[in-house]
């Protein structure tokens, strides 16, 4: 697919923007809190509609305003495609695909897809559960779009769940009432657990072969979905009865520490190298080495399954790898996936990533376009 | 604001906005035709807005809203008295009644179940319920609860109470009449698909 222009009203710094692209790859170069970043997520969010920097849409507004706007002009295997979304923290979010309003926001994700690569992924090795759980979902969310309505119901029952055990204490304890909201995080949860699984069984041997090969043929990488609840033989009734026992044992801490302990809200993905825990274990080079190759399954897995090439975005990235990596990326991308990699400094591009690039630039909220020479000139 | 309205059409801009579904806007196109009326007219309006609300009540049988202490249905002799339908709210009645099919009787809950909201078992009419149920003249309750998070709880925790006195069943949700089953989402063809009866031959 290839996105052709970007529209952009009062979406966090921009007033008023048209973006067009008129190259496959799209180098944005700025200075820091300029609005590079904030370009990508408005593509991103289109994709997702969610934002991995906030889960308020106030935040995407611009300051004093009402509402924001985001409009994409696509094409999609030749025929066009247009987006619209109009943020309005007051009255609610209106989506809009080919002008036709959608209720459903199934209808429109998985319109626009996109592959997000950025700095704060390479936390994915050593950061917080949270950090790979939201990964997780942000891929689920594209390539099967009534995820994001599994996700939010599950995320009700829990909520709804840690309130019943944070009022145990000062209320008397209504048994039936308690196994009522079990039975509804179970049956969501046990949900939840199999489309993550699902998804790590087709991620696993796409990064393993990209980390086999980015290692210099001397790494196996293994994934694991690593659950609260033991998947037994992976159907909906093995979990679903697991579910059940392991909230059976965890009955009394649960009520002790007033919170839900378990529950795909808790789990995690685990990593190894050569049989290694790489949390524990992987060297800098090789936690970088391990998220570009997760990062390149993602955009192969999208790929075969949306049937279409997703758009690919670099969010500030390309610096924290060495040229040996950045040389393999650029190979993989080659002309098939539109690019916008944004940047403070064109220095190191080498030649072959500004070969046909189209470059903008970025100051204050306005973009515009810069000839290759004239930026190279000013740096 | 207190700048553009005279002090009384603001007072009742600010009461109209204080309804659901009325922006400011809205409140203000009503005020602005209110004020123009007859006072006979506005008179007419204010009696039945207060008579309404010193009348109209709950019946003391199933908590429908009613100006008797006893609703219009629940003191039909033609309806059956075999058959309960659970409801959250007075809406889901009206709701019902209007289609006409339903003859049984009615019982609301008065809510759902809800800790965010602070909404306990306690909070709704489920003791009622469970006397009414266990008498030997019901057959059968039905419960007609929305499929929200909220709804399904509330759903299984009245089933339960309910299961060791009388036949529990709950109404089915699935394809809406004249709906395409291609543009059915999983989870209603999920539902559909649970909720699945035999054909009936004539």
């Amino acid at each position: 697919m290839f996105l052709k222009s970007l529209h952009l009203r009062h979406f966090r710094n921009y007033s008023e923007q048209l973006v067009t692209f008129a190259a496959p790859k799209t180098i944005v170069v700025g200075d820091n809190a300029q609005g590079k970043s904030n370009l990508l997520e408005a593509v991103e969010w289109l994709a997702t509609l969610q934002s991995h920097r906030t889960h308020r849409d106030r935040d995407l507004i611009q300051q004093g305003q009402e509402s924001a706007q985001i409009e994409a002009t696509l094409e999609r295997q030749g025929v066009p495609l247009d987006l619209a979304v109009s943020l309005r923290p007051l009255a609610g979010r209106v989506l809009r695909v080919n002008g036709c309003t959608v209720k459903r926001t199934a209808e429109f994700l998985g319109q626009l897809n996109a592959v997000e690569f950025s700095c704060l992924d390479l936390e994915l090795v050593r950061g917080t559960p949270t950090i790979r759980r939201n990964w997780l979902d942000r891929i689920l969310v594209q390539l099967e779009p009534l995820y994001s309505q599994v996700l939010q119901t599950y995320q009700k029952a829990l909520r709804q769940r840690n309130a019943l055990l944070k009022q145990a204490g000062s209320q008397g304890w209504d048994e039936a009432l308690w196994q009522a909201w079990n039975q509804q995080l179970v049956i969501n949860g046990t949900r939840i657990i199999r489309r993550r699984q699902r998804l790590i069984e087709r991620l696993a041997p796409l990064a393993q072969d990209w980390h086999w090969v980015l290692s210099g043929a001397r790494e196996t990488l293994t994934l694991t979905y690593e659950s609260h609840v033991p998947l037994g033989d992976g159907t909906s009734e093995a979990i679903v009865a697991a579910f059940n026992e392991a909230l059976a044992a965890r009955r009394a801490i649960e009520l002790l520490q007033k919170t839900s302990l378990v529950g795909p809200h808790r789990d995690d993905v685990g990593f190894c190298l050569n049989e290694q825990s790489a949390r524990h274990f992987a060297s800098q080079g090789q936690q970088r080495t391990l998220v570009l190759a997760l990062k390149l399954a993602e955009l192969a897995l999208v790929e075969s399954v949306v049937g279409d090439t997703p758009l690919l975005l670099l969010d500030d990235v390309l610096a924290e790898l060495d040229l040996q990596r950045q040389g393999i990326l650029l190979e993989v991308m080659g002309d098939r996936y539109q690019t916008l990699i944004t940047t403070t400094h064109l220095a190191p591009f080498g030649t072959p990533w500004r070969q046909q690039a189209q470059i903008l630039k970025v100051t204050a909220g306005t973009i515009a376009s810069v000839p290759d020479t004239a930026a190279q000139t000013s740096d | 604001m207190s700048s553009v309205y005279t002090r009384p059409l603001a007072r009742l801009i600010d009461q109209l906005q204080r309804l659901p579904g009325i922006g400011p806007k809205t409140a203000q196109r009503l005020a602005l035709y209110l004020i123009k009326r007859p006072e006979a007219d506005i008179q007419a309006l204010a009696q039945a807005l207060l008579e309404a609300k010193q009348q109209v009540g709950l019946c003391s049988v199933c908590f429908h809203l009613s100006a008797e202490p006893v609703c219009d249905i629940c003191a039909s002799p033609q309806r059956d008295n075999h058959l309960l339908c659970v409801v959250a709210d007075s809406r889901d009645v009206i709701a019902i009644e209007k289609t006409r099919e339903y003859h049984g009787k009615y019982h609301v809950l008065g809510g759902l179940i809800s800790p965010l909201e602070g909404i306990t078992p306690e909070h709704l009419h489920i003791q009622p319920l469970i006397q009414r149920a266990s008498q030997a003249q019901v057959k059968e309750v039905i419960l007609a609860i929305n499929p929200s998070i909220e709804g399904e709880t509330t759903t299984l925790y009245v089933g339960q109470l309910l299961r060791p006195f009388v036949k529990v069943t709950r109404i089915a949700f699935g394809l809406p009449v004249g709906g395409d089953l291609d543009y059915a989402d999983e989870m209603t063809l999920a539902r559909a698909l649970a909720g699945r009866r035999e054909i009936e031959w004539q």
